[in-house]
């Protein structure tokens, strides 16, 4: 079976077929390759590893990187989680997700608590993850300091010697110009208390459960070809000053789904949903979650929930 | 477990599939067969293979009937097969000169040693479209397919056909050295070459993934960045005279695991030039020339003319200045469309993360932000989930 089957293929395929009719997408000294990678990556957390990046049926840019770690990482058992922008149904996620299971027929899910690898783009789920679970993060630029510095050679210069004084000037300068630090997405943060990592474009919001995690957290960047990697139980600790408050999103309008709103503890990312006349609802961004406590709550019948096995 | 609405996009992108499937496979006209790509295609074939660094003429033209004549997507197409193939081994390292020359040419001098062999080139056919009347064109090309037939059927070999010693001339650059006209950079060992497949290469990788990288290069990339530091304001490199500019075909040979002999298993078309650069900076012996190289598979010239100039410039440059990272990290086709494409993907999560900052940075400046947030709800409560999100924000004042 060829790629250009796998693609044309129309319909649900049930995991028991999908087991027979592998097509894989990366040879297996490449996912050895990977794995060394990945390894070199938790023994020095957020530094970033080269790694012979392979092209894969993705272009470059929409998550080549996060795949490849995720073929490498996967076995039999694994259930897999894909979403993008915290929502399995949005089209990059389902045509990950539907790769990742024609080439390595394992299980996938939606729910973050059943997955044992969870591959995302610009989220961290709301859920609590515990230890053994593997997040895998799409990184479009892993290198934080590329604002303030574009050679490369000097880069690397900066993170051997933990040179990071221009990163601090740039924050201090932006706050001296615009009152607060406008790093949006990606921020910067120091893991391990060496190196300075990109936390890829997931909000503010995403970057304190990423502190003394109990998973483990991959970045896999498939175009520029590093990997890089914060191991459970490190210190990620976002850049600010002693004085200045490390600040995520705030919403003070109430969530959509109703149950959630921020600064509750049980708060979520939210986002917005624009309408023409100019009025705004907010949703939470992470869209199983919020489909569970919605129907928690009554709000959402118990149908709303179904099996992902049946969905692809 | 999961929920309903996850279908959504799966179902999106079956829907496109579908589209895409239907104008590809149904089409309007006949389909169109792979021969035809090799044969009347023929440059859009090499660069395929060129960028997808991989020779295999029938592969490439399905990719490229793949993907509808879009060059990137078809080389984009072969490297992900790529990525499916184990590499088993490697061929004999094949010298340049074992080449056997299709074209030929030696802008540097009027009679080189060795043929001037124009052979096959579009660069003085008159670019004068050919309004044939189709019926015409077949009628010509069935003509000709017939003569053909004859002429194999015949065995004599036309007096016009170039010998052996034509055919594999020697090159110009030895006849520079002679005359003690280069610098001479060539270096006693005899390194691994730097394997791009398989190493990220970044500045301050050896020359052959510089090579590689451009070998492997989108062909307007690299005419890009020639002309950009040509004409436009890097100025890293001026025009080189050529010495050698040639199109024919390197024999590949693997070693037989069993009996260790060498055996013949194709060849390839490359494309090869040598760019005689005059070296005018300060610290540079203004007494000689350098030279830049660049090869790359199948017949494109313009790709490998810029490779070979901007190989000498990299060389110059020596690490200062920063054609060496332009020329490793931003040539890929790959990589640089890839990248501009995914823009498309939804980015609404970073979106509304930024539209905060705008938010904060308005009332740290003062504004009345704050004032009217204060109006909103600030506690959490149940809504109907069906569409009343109860109080809407004043938003106008938000943007403004």
């Amino acid at each position: 079976m060829t790629l250009a089957d796998v693609l044309a293929t129309t319909g649900p395929a049930p995991a028991s077929e999908v087991a027979v009719e592998l097509t894989p997408i990366l040879d297996e000294s490449a996912k050895r390759e990977i794995r060394r990678a990945v390894l070199t990556a938790i023994a020095v957390p957020g530094y970033q590893v080269p790694f012979g990046s392979r092209e894969m049926p993705v272009a470059r840019g929409w998550g080549s990187g996060g795949l490849q770690i995720s073929l490498a990482v996967v076995g039999d058992d694994d259930v897999v989680k894909v979403y993008d922008q915290g929502e399995d149904g949005g089209v990059n996620a389902a045509n990950l997700r539907r790769l990742i299971r024609r080439s390595e027929g394992v299980k996938t899910t939606t729910d973050a608590r059943e997955a044992s690898v969870i591959q995302t783009r610009h989220r961290v789920p709301e859920d609590e993850l515990i230890a053994d679970q593997i997040l895998v993060l799409q990184v479009p630029v892993p290198e934080p300091l590329r604002g303030i510095e574009r050679d490369m050679n000097e880069l690397r210069r900066m993170h051997a010697e933990a040179d990071y004084a221009r990163m601090w000037v740039s924050l201090y300068e932006d706050i001296v110009r615009n009152g607060v630090i406008t790093r949006t997405t990606g921020y910067p943060c120091l893991v391990d208390g060496r190196y300075v990592i990109a936390t890829t474009p997931i909000p503010r919001w995403d970057v304190p459960p990423l502190h003394q995690a109990k998973f483990l957290s991959l970045f896999g960047a498939g175009r520029e070809k590093r990997i890089y990697a914060i191991p459970p139980y490190t210190d990620v600790e976002p850049l600010t000053f002693d004085d200045v408050p490390f600040e995520v999103e705030e919403v003070s309008e109430p969530c959509r789904c109703g149950l959630i709103c921020p600064g509750d503890e049980q708060g979520a990312y939210l986002v917005e949903l624009p309408a023409q006349d100019g009025t705004s609802q907010w949703v939470c961004s992470d869209t199983d979650w919020c489909t569970r406590h919605r129907v928690a709550n009554g709000v959402l019948g118990s149908e709303a929930l179904d099996d992902a096995d049946e969905l692809w | 477990m999961g929920y309903v609405a996850a279908k959504g996009g799966f179902d999106a992108i079956q829907a496109a599939e579908t589209l895409v499937r239907r104008r590809r496979i149904e089409g309007r006209s006949s389909w169109l067969e792979l021969d035809q790509i090799v044969d009347r295609l023929r440059y859009s074939v090499d660069r395929v293979m060129g960028e997808g660094g991989l020779w295999d003429e029938q592969l490439s033209a399905r990719a490229f009937r793949q993907a509808e004549g879009d060059v990137i997507e078809a080389a984009h197409l072969i490297r992900a097969h790529r990525s499916t193939l184990p590499r088993f081994g490697y061929a004999r390292v094949v010298d340049a000169d074992e080449i056997d020359v299709l074209r030929r040419i030696v802008p540097a001098f009027r009679e080189p040693p060795g043929p001037q062999l124009l052979g096959r080139t579009l660069d003085y056919t008159g670019r004068l479209l050919d309004q044939t009347p189709e019926d015409e064109g077949r009628r010509q090309a069935a003509e000709a397919a017939a003569n053909r037939r004859e002429r194999v059927v015949s065995t004599q070999v036309s007096a016009d056909e170039p010998t052996v010693d034509q055919r594999v001339p020697g090159r110009l650059i030895d006849v520079l050295r002679n005359l003690d006209a280069l610098v001479d950079r060539r270096r006693d060992d005899d390194p691994e070459p730097v394997d791009i497949s398989r190493v990220a290469a970044r500045p301050g990788a050896p020359r052959s993934a510089r090579l590689s990288t451009m070998a492997r290069a989108e062909t307007g990339a690299l005419v890009q960045l020639w002309y950009r530091n040509i004409l436009g304001p890097d100025r890293n490199l001026h025009e080189v005279t050529l010495g050698e500019v040639r199109h024919g075909r390197l024999p590949i040979e693997v070693q037989n695991p069993l009996t260790g002999e060498t055996v013949p298993i194709g060849s390839v078309r490359v494309t090869e030039v040598e760019a005689i650069e005059d070296l005018d900076g300060v610290e540079e012996d203004r007494t000689r020339f350098d030279v830049g190289y660049g090869i790359c598979l199948g017949h494109n010239e313009r790709k490998a003319i810029a490779m070979a100039n901007l190989d000498v410039a990299v060389d110059r440059a020596a690490g200062d200045g920063p054609l060496e990272q332009s020329v490793l990290m931003t040539t890929d086709g790959l990589d640089a469309s890839g990248f501009l494409e995914h823009l498309k993907l939804p980015h609404y999560v970073t979106f509304r993360s930024m539209m905060e900052r705008k938010t904060a940075m308005r009332e740290a400046a003062g504004t009345k932000r704050q004032e009217r947030l204060a109006q909103g709800r600030s506690d959490c409560e149940v809504t109907d989930v069906s569409g009343d999100a109860g109080a809407p924000v004043e938003r106008e004042d938000v943007l403004r």
